[in-house]
């Protein structure tokens, strides 16, 4: 008995450090946030000497300098427009993020059905090239993939990440979805064919909504990689306009200008969406892709 | 029909591949710059890139970072997994939390954990200072051998989650009665364990191993964020390394070969691997 009581309470340490190693950062981003630059500064550290505000937000929302900053001296200056881009960022990032996952499924779907239970010739050539297609490591198709883009006339478009994540996450989702199909009985689709509904029919009215788990999962998973991809939004986004948020806090922390107090408070805006999406992806995307493979 | 259903994603997945890895390979045996005019260059960029210090450097700082990080995000999942597959009051919630680090972009975490690293103004610096530990604020992010450490650790940070998760899954997915039977034959455990659930993970840790394995291999926008590959030369991985020659150099040639010579490890890599791995759990049955 004691050996079990033991246990527990070593796994329950344990469970307590990873849980904390997950959250420290997070944590802190928030905690920082809401802090001004002065106390972070201070030694010996004492981060709630100077009370909490809420002034670093209300610059991103509304441009107010915080008063904190105007007090003079070196602070003055580490501040910087630029932090003010994230809400937009981040709204860029949600409307490419989206357009990719109505792509994946448009394209994917109707491949996969195609894989999962037609023949045709090429059938497993081509299927084996989808899924090696993404072994090629990123950054290897990074000057061409800019030369594709301006070539298309894409350039600092939205539709040109789009693209490019599509490519990057189809093969994903081709393959879930092939081996989620695959699981769903014949026999449901044999009978609808007797009655004469086509291929198209039969997708759309029977497995598909079958195969909904597996669809919200790998959406989501398309989703989150597009929201988070970088490499290829710093290439083809240009302008402060159009650029996604990885991008633009990438650049906003490099800046000298940008203190870590206004960062922080732009980065915690920056990953609310994944905080709030994080339970959905828990329950569809990671239980989608499991099923899918196991 | 067939083919009206399965060309759309067919014609993006081309066209974002097959015209890349020509245009690379090709490419990789000119002089190429939007500065310079293009001329044929034959092998010389390879040979630049192999003279180059900087090649073995990056070369080296990526295998160590992979050498670190993929069996310490492999140990640590697997460990977060078996803690979780007991049920416990809270598991679904630190399910959800521990899922965290990956939900987020890498570039994300990478600005995340500067905060926590910075010099004059990180957390840890902070905490190891209150707590007595330090008495001079630790150079966390402009020490070589100290940048390096933080890149790993927020590397491992952003990984294990996922690691965590696909093991818990497929944990989750052996019968329960093979347990039953062998607490029945006296097995305790550890004893089980080895016998039962390790076999049984074999191929998700093959495939978790060999997604890891491509990860650090290609790691570039968490380190990007944390420590834009330095100080100096220390957390220039082969990604960065790329980019820097194509995109600060403006030598989209040597870049191209860069490129080239690290899918080819990769693909040697994944090759290997795969050769390890239960031909049923890759190729699935066709109909």
């Amino acid at each position: 008995m004691r050996r079990r009581a033991w246990e527990r309470a070593g796994s329950g340490a344990v469970v307590a450090a990873v849980v904390v190693f997950a959250l420290a950062p997070f944590a802190w981003v928030v905690i920082s946030g809401f802090l001004p630059e002065v106390a972070i500064l201070t030694v010996p550290p004492d981060w709630f000497k100077f009370g909490m505000i809420l002034d670093n937000y209300r610059y991103i929302v509304t441009g107010e300098v915080p008063r904190a900053y105007q007090v003079g001296g070196v602070l003055r200056r580490m501040i910087s427009e630029e932090v003010r881009a994230v809400p937009r960022a981040a709204f860029n990032s949600t409307v490419v993020a989206l357009g990719t996952l109505v792509l994946n499924w448009v394209l994917g779907a109707p491949a996969a059905y195609a894989y999962a239970r037609m023949s045709f010739t090429g059938r497993v050539a081509t299927f084996y090239f989808i899924t090696a297609s993404r072994l090629i490591p990123a950054a290897a198709l990074a000057i061409p993939y800019y030369l594709i883009i301006k070539g298309l006339g894409l350039l600092d478009h939205h539709l040109a990440l789009i693209l490019i994540h599509t490519a990057l996450t189809l093969p994903f989702t081709v393959l879930i979805l092939v081996l989620y199909f695959r699981t769903i009985p014949a026999e449901i689709e044999e009978s609808a064919q007797l009655d004469g509904a086509t291929r198209p029919k039969i997708l759309r009215r029977i497995v598909l909504p079958l195969a909904l788990p597996s669809l919200v999962g790998t959406g989501l998973f398309a989703f989150m990689l597009s929201y988070g991809e970088f490499l290829f939004s710093m290439l083809v986004l240009g302008s402060p306009q159009t650029r996604t948020l990885p991008v633009t806090l990438a650049s906003v922390s490099t800046n000298p200008d940008v203190t870590w107090t206004l960062l922080s408070a732009g980065t915690t805006l920056a990953v609310l969406p994944a905080l709030l999406l994080v339970w959905p992806i828990w329950r569809y995307m990671v239980r989608g892709l499991v099923t899918g493979a196991v | 029909m067939a083919y009206a259903l399965a060309g759309g994603a067919l014609a993006v997945v081309a066209l974002f591949t097959l015209y890349p890895a020509g245009y690379a390979l090709v490419g990789s045996l000119y002089t190429l710059s939007p500065i310079l005019p293009t001329s044929f260059a034959g092998l010389a960029n390879y040979a630049l890139i192999f003279d180059s210090p900087y090649f073995g450097f990056a070369l080296r700082t990526t295998s160590v970072l992979a050498l670190a990080t993929v069996p310490a995000v492999l140990l640590l999942g697997l460990l977060v997994a078996v803690m979780l597959n007991r049920p416990f009051r809270g598991a679904t919630l630190v399910k959800v939390v521990i899922l965290l680090p990956w939900t987020i972009p890498a570039a994300t975490g990478g600005v995340m954990w500067k905060g926590v690293f910075a010099d004059s103004w990180g957390a840890l610096n902070a905490v190891l200072y209150d707590l007595g530990a330090v008495h001079n604020y630790v150079p966390w992010l402009t020490t070589p051998r100290l940048a390096f450490l933080a890149t790993t650790t927020a590397q491992i940070w952003a990984q294990f989650p996922l690691a965590a998760v696909l093991l818990l899954a497929a944990m989750q997915a052996i019968p329960g009665e093979l347990y039953e039977a062998a607490a029945l034959d006296g097995a305790g455990g550890l004893r089980s364990f080895a016998a039962i659930t390790l076999p049984h993970l074999q191929p998700m840790l093959v495939v978790v191993t060999l997604f890891e394995i491509l990860v650090a291999l290609t790691a570039f926008d968490m380190i990007f964020a944390l420590t834009g590959g330095g100080p100096g030369t220390a957390t220039t991985v082969l990604s960065y390394f790329i980019w820097a020659e194509s995109f600060k150099m403006l030598s989209f040639g040597k870049g191209l070969a860069l490129a080239t010579i690290i899918a080819g490890l990769s693909v040697v890599l994944i090759a290997a691997l795969m050769r390890l791995m239960p031909r049923e759990a890759l190729v699935g049955e066709g109909r």
